[in-house]
């Protein structure tokens, strides 16, 4: 367990058991066991990965480490630091070491930050509290820990809130080298990132590692983030530790079956086969979008409508044409904030837009109204990306699949109307569809609920799915699941797919071509195969470098 | 006290997607202080149903002598005309009671539906709807009902429509916030992408969602309203003749009361108010608890995590 | 720039409430049927001078909108007419009561405030504990006390020991003014106690659940894996950050300290506004009930920009 190289380790956490109290009364105690025995260890100077989806228990791991759990919580276990235990006598013990020896970079760095004090101000505080420099050099040693994660130190003295997503990362990073520590612990440093930032953070976690000798686990869900920035790797699953091992040996000879299956569903851009299939094109395709323009919030104030002309940086959308054949799958890649979101819900016809055409079907829709839309909406069909909002709660398997039905009154009786949902689980691979009727959302995973959502799309028969990050806030494991699916659905059922991602390798692995778009634009279009491997734009070129591969070898990051 | 419920406006936590009525009730209840306030307004309620059968004596003719002291005849004593002061309660609190739901039922019917329309549909409706909410907030509201009390007459139905249409405010802004952040959850979108008209997604979809929000706010708009109620009528706005919980404690302080040392006459009424109001405080309490799941999570509790001796094989094993 | 605009927005929204309240007021008094005014001529004990000098004055004999339109230049004169009770300006009379009103009502209000935000704060750190329990329940209990009930309690238990009525002892003899002053301080001490009793709760209930809502924030973990002492965490984290619903939640209670007032000055006879209001009702003396809403009003939209610019101070992120 200890490093490869025989390398002492600074940190170690041995046979961690954690334990939370769930509603205990006086007669029994429940419990669940999130982590059942975890055994670690790092280097100076070395980064290991340690990889779960969600609930495997890899935060409260992390949070333990610093004896930051809830009451709720009990643990056992040790975690030792240069030897000694520090959890030895709970928080007597582990309290001076925090951020003096080991600091840490939370989930979620939008929320690190108190919004009414500067940012300066905060780091400066870390050195307050434990005296790291004298009074006089803390603003000094602020402007060069902004410095040394790469912002200048003169916006020590904005607020959280004048930073840009990766900035505050940054700042994040920033604050917790405050007090020089030995290890860092960061959990998801980089998931609500843009790849592009995504890489820019790892490679300064990497660096900072190097130069400043520190020891860094990484807690992430994703393998490929693991593989370009540590050197070794632990894989969890259920509150255990599955597989542990260097990140190489892991790629290329996985032995357990979860870690095959992880990086099975983790797609790699470079990978990606050669022309999926030729599409012939047809006379009216199923969606044709030319010269859109959307503006930003999409409803314009009267005066700016009367005058009948946004403004140029108002525009979310600025004339993008783009083209869905029958059983063609067309992705359109790109950061948040490029416009893509707005495209499709203009081609929903959810937001007005500013000119252009959108043509389904060969109907023209720009201008619809309310109950002209109404008929077309059969033929059109959205899958949102979060399937634990997509659905409504309240309602069971069979109401949400029927109420597509009843508002377009589909099927004359309970009976026929049984068969339609039925049938269309049963698409969806959500088989015997008996069991799944009865079901709430919250008694389905995650991957179940992205189904149910495509099957009550399916029930009206539609011929064009809108597809927006169908995967992104799946597992991992699940993902490959749900787009086998979508392709299925194009291939037997001729169905044209428009799929938004942030994410290449996804869409270099399963859709026809590929049309990457920036501020509005879209910059390039063509075959996936050829976007991905013989770019022509340099805003393409930029989000390729940033795509973190599975494979160590495929190093990009630095 | 005041006369805006507690939770105004923006103020409120994004409250939770409820699993609706039933799932929320059970969560309501599964809180030991629903229960009590459950049972505390259940026997309010009771006694107001039954007030006739349960008052002791009669209210309008006197039974015993003026303000005499509680007794086992008279367990609360009696009022300056000799009036035992029990029945009064039990007969005031009927009509107070009733007092309360009507200005609530103007209020929450005005409130959910500025609410309701302003968050849904946004834009322009939803500027001049909150405008004007924002006047009625700012405007003491308690000088304006005196006013307008003091212009109409004294009588328990002005009352009633003075409280409600001046109470809406505050629901108005917890519906609004609640079914603006509703208008963007995924599946209200999803839903409307299908085709939903606009009638179908609020009645199906969005109404069921804020109403445990509604039912809460007005419980506690109630207390609000009987809380005015006692002031205007202790201004001498409300009904004299009517017996509510307000003119009891009125007529108390008018007839000398006080200085007769007669805090009988003073003080079952005034507990009466605390007590429905204490009631139905946990009550809606309760049910915003239960749909605020923020609420759950601190982290910085008094207490510490524990600690247990080493369970498996030891450092050593591995 | 964005940062201006915030507070040039407040001040309209000030001065626009005003006006609607100043128009409400004519509204209420001169244009509903068998509203105040039209009824001038049943002014009791008037002479015919009087009478026909308030026709004059009121404009009985114009149309509506020349009426309200000579409101208007009263008001911008200060008058707000003539108090049938004592035959003096409304803007005299007013402006002794708010000169009773504002020191007993600050001082309770200040007091309820600071007693809410540390009980609130205590409580809600020590959430789930006795202390929080206990706190929370007597919170709970004072807000459900109407505040004539507490006002009346404490007539009964405590006039014994100390004045229970009016601002000072109209027998007294001051020998010097510091001797008056203690005076007015002792008959202020229940009022002002009634008041604190009736608000503190509130304040504490407020304060407490915008604590909790902070203290799950993720910026109070982080806070704490920095090892910042709990101390500091509640300070510069939880409660700085509660503040801003804190803020707004009191302005928002504003109108309840309102009815507090005017329930205490009728029940310890304090020669406030909130008195002359009430006893402007039961003499139906209109001009005075017109003008104490007026100033009530006045007072409380300042009071809520007071807050605004509270707000605006306490939040870096206000931009519209």
């Amino acid at each position: 367990m200890s490093p490869e190289d025989g390398r002492v380790p600074v940190f170690e956490i041995q046979d961690l058991h954690v334990w939370f109290d769930t509603g205990s009364t006086r007669r029994h105690v429940s419990e669940v066991h999130i982590v059942k025995g975890i055994s670690l260890s790092v280097a100076p100077g070395e980064r290991l990965g340690l990889v779960g989806e969600s609930g495997c228990g890899k935060t409260t791991t992390i949070l333990a480490s610093l004896g930051l759990l809830p009451p709720s919580a009990s643990v056992s276990g040790r975690i030792l630091l240069e030897g000694k235990d520090i959890l030895a006598e709970g928080e007597k013990t582990v309290g001076p070491h925090r951020w003096n020896d080991i600091a840490m970079v939370f989930q979620g760095a939008m929320n690190a930050f108190n919004p009414v004090k500067t940012v300066g101000w905060q780091i400066a505080e870390a050195l307050r509290v434990h005296h790291t420099v004298e009074p006089r050099q803390r603003r000094a040693r602020v402007a060069e820990l902004l410095e040394l994660v790469g912002i200048s130190g003169e916006n020590a003295d904005r607020f959280p809130h004048e930073f840009s997503g990766g900035m505050k990362q940054r700042a994040v990073i920033a604050m917790a080298l405050a007090c020089n520590p030995k290890v860092l612990l960061a959990d998801e440093p980089t998931t609500a990132l843009d790849v592009v930032v995504q890489n820019q953070i790892l490679a300064l976690l990497t660096k900072l590692s190097e130069e400043l000798d520190l020891a860094l686990i990484l807690v992430t869900h994703d393998l490929a983030v693991v593989a370009q920035t540590c050197e070794r790797a632990a894989v969890m699953l259920e509150g255990r530790i599955v597989e542990q091992g260097p990140m190489t040996e892991l790629y290329r000879h996985p032995q357990h079956s979860y870690t095959r299956q992880l990086f099975e569903s983790t797609p790699d851009v470079f990978a990606a086969p050669v022309a999926a299939h030729e599409i012939a094109p047809v006379a009216t395709p199923l969606l044709e979008v030319a010269d859109l323009v959307v503006s930003y919030g999409g409803r314009r104030s009267w005066l700016a409508a009367r005058r009948n002309r946004p403004s140029n940086d108002t525009l979310a959308v600025d004339g993008i044409s783009l083209r869905v054949q029958p059983s063609e799958m067309l992705a359109l890649v790109g950061q948040s904030g490029c416009g893509k979101t707005s495209t499709v819900q203009a081609i929903l016809g959810m937001v007005p837009t500013s000119g252009g055409s959108i043509k389904v079907a060969g109907t023209e829709v720009t201008g619809l109204r309310r109950a002209q839309w109404r008929p077309l909406r059969r033929r059109v069909q959205m899958i949102y990306q979060d399937p634990y909002e997509s659905l409504d709660i309240r309602f069971r398997v069979r109401q949400t699949l029927e109420e597509p039905l009843r508002i377009h009154g589909i099927g004359k009786s309970a009976k026929e109307r049984t068969r339609i949902i039925s049938e269309a689980l049963e698409r969806v691979d959500m088989t015997p569809p008996e069991r799944y009727l009865g079901r709430y959302p919250h008694e389905l995973s995650g991957g179940q609920r992205q189904r149910v959502a495509i099957a009550a799309s399916l029930v009206l028969d539609p011929t064009l799915l809108l597809a927006d990050e169908p995967v992104s806030m799946l597992d991992v494991s699940v993902r490959s699941g749900v787009l086998d699916l979508l392709d299925n659905l194009r291939r037997d059922l001729g169905m044209g797919i428009l799929m938004i991602t942030h994410d290449l390798s996804t869409a270099a692995n399963y859709a026809d071509r590929i049309a990457v778009m920036n501020q509005g634009h879209i910059v390039e279009q063509g075959p996936a195969w050829d976007v991905v491997n013989a770019p022509t734009h340099d805003y393409t070129k930029t989000l390729l470098a940033a795509v973190p591969s599975p494979d160590p070898e495929v190093r990009r990051v630095g | 006290m005041s006369n805006t419920s507690i939770d105004a406006g923006e103020l409120v936590p994004e409250v939770e997607v409820s699993h609706g009525l039933w799932v929320t009730l059970r969560a309501v209840l599964r809180q030991p202080s629903a229960i009590v306030g459950l049972v505390i307004v259940g026997l309010f309620v009771i006694s107001a149903v039954f007030a006739p059968l349960l008052e002791p004596y009669s209210t309008t003719n006197a039974s015993c002598g003026v303000f005499d002291a509680p007794s086992a005849a008279h367990w609360f004593g009696c009022d300056d005309g000799g009036i035992d002061v029990l029945s009064l309660v039990i007969i005031g609190g009927r009509v107070s009671m009733l007092v309360g739901l009507f200005a609530t039922v103007i209020a929450m019917v005005l409130g959910a539906g500025v609410g309701l329309l302003s968050g849904y549909f946004g834009g322009a409706t939803d500027t001049i709807l909150m405008r004007i909410t924002d006047y009625f907030l700012v405007i003491p509201q308690i000088v304006l009902m005196i006013v307008i009390a003091a212009v109409w007459g004294p009588s328990l139905s002005h009352v009633v429509i003075v409280i409600g249409i001046l109470m809406w405010t505050g629901t108005a802004r917890v519906i609004r916030a609640q079914v603006k952040s509703l208008r963007e959850r995924v599946y209200i979108k999803r839903v409307e992408s299908l085709g939903a008209s606009h009638t179908r997604i609020i009645v199906r979809h969005i109404l069921p969602q804020v109403g445990p929000l509604l039912v809460a706010n007005a419980v506690l708009a109630i207390t609000v309203a009987i809380f005015t109620e006692t002031a205007l009528a202790f201004l001498g706005l409300s009904d004299p003749t009517a017996i509510t919980w307000g003119t009891i404690m009125e007529h108390a302080f008018d007839r000398a009361a006080i200085s007769a040392g007669a805090w009988w006459a003073v003080v079952p009424a005034g507990m009466a108010v605390a007590l429905f109001t204490v009631g139905c405080y946990l009550i809606g309490r309760s049910i915003e608890d239960s749909l605020n799941p923020r609420l759950k999570v601190s982290y910085l509790s008094p207490r510490s995590w524990a600690m247990r001796p080493l369970v498996g094989r030891g450092p050593d094993a591995l | 720039m964005r940062k201006s605009g915030y507070l040039w927005k407040r001040s309209v929204f000030a001065l626009v409430t005003i006006y609607v309240a100043i128009t409400l007021n004519f509204v209420l008094f001169r244009v509903l049927p068998g509203s105040a005014i039209s009824r001038i001529s049943k002014v009791p004990n008037a002479s015919p001078a009087l009478k026909h000098a308030l026709e004059v004055q009121f404009g009985l004999d114009k149309s509506t909108w020349q009426q309200y339109v000579l409101y208007l230049q009263q008001l911008l004169h200060g008058n707000m007419g003539i108090s049938y009770q004592n035959m003096q300006p409304v803007t005299d009379n007013l402006k002794s009561a708010l000169l009773a009103t504002l020191p007993m009502v600050t001082i309770g209000t200040v007091l309820a405030l600071v007693i809410g935000i540390a009980v609130g704060v205590l409580s809600a750190v020590r959430r789930g504990t006795v202390t929080d329990h206990a706190t929370t329940n007597v919170a709970v209990l004072f807000y459900a006390f109407p505040t004539q009930f507490l006002g009346m309690m404490m007539l009964i238990f405590a006039a014994s020991f100390l004045p229970s009525a009016g601002m000072t002892d109209p027998f007294a003899i001051y020998a010097s003014w510091t001797d008056e002053a203690g005076d007015v301080i002792r008959h202020m001490i229940l009022p002002v106690l009634t008041l604190v009793l009736t608000l503190f709760a509130e304040n504490t209930l407020i304060v407490r659940s915008a604590m909790l809502e902070t203290l799950g924030e993720d910026y109070v973990l982080t806070a704490r894996a920095k090892g910042v002492p709990r101390r500091k965490i509640v300070r510069s984290y939880a409660l700085r950050n509660a503040m801003l619903p804190t803020i707004t939640l009191v302005a928002l209670s504003l109108g309840g300290i309102v009815t507090g007032a005017i329930l205490i000055e009728v029940i310890f006879s304090w020669p406030g506004i909130g008195r002359a209001l009430y006893q402007a009702v039961l003499a139906r003396d209109y001009p005075m009930l017109q003008g104490g809403f007026l100033i009530i009003t006045v007072v409380v939209v300042v009071f809520n920009f007071i807050a605004d610019l509270l707000y605006f101070r306490f939040d870096p992120r206000i931009t519209t």
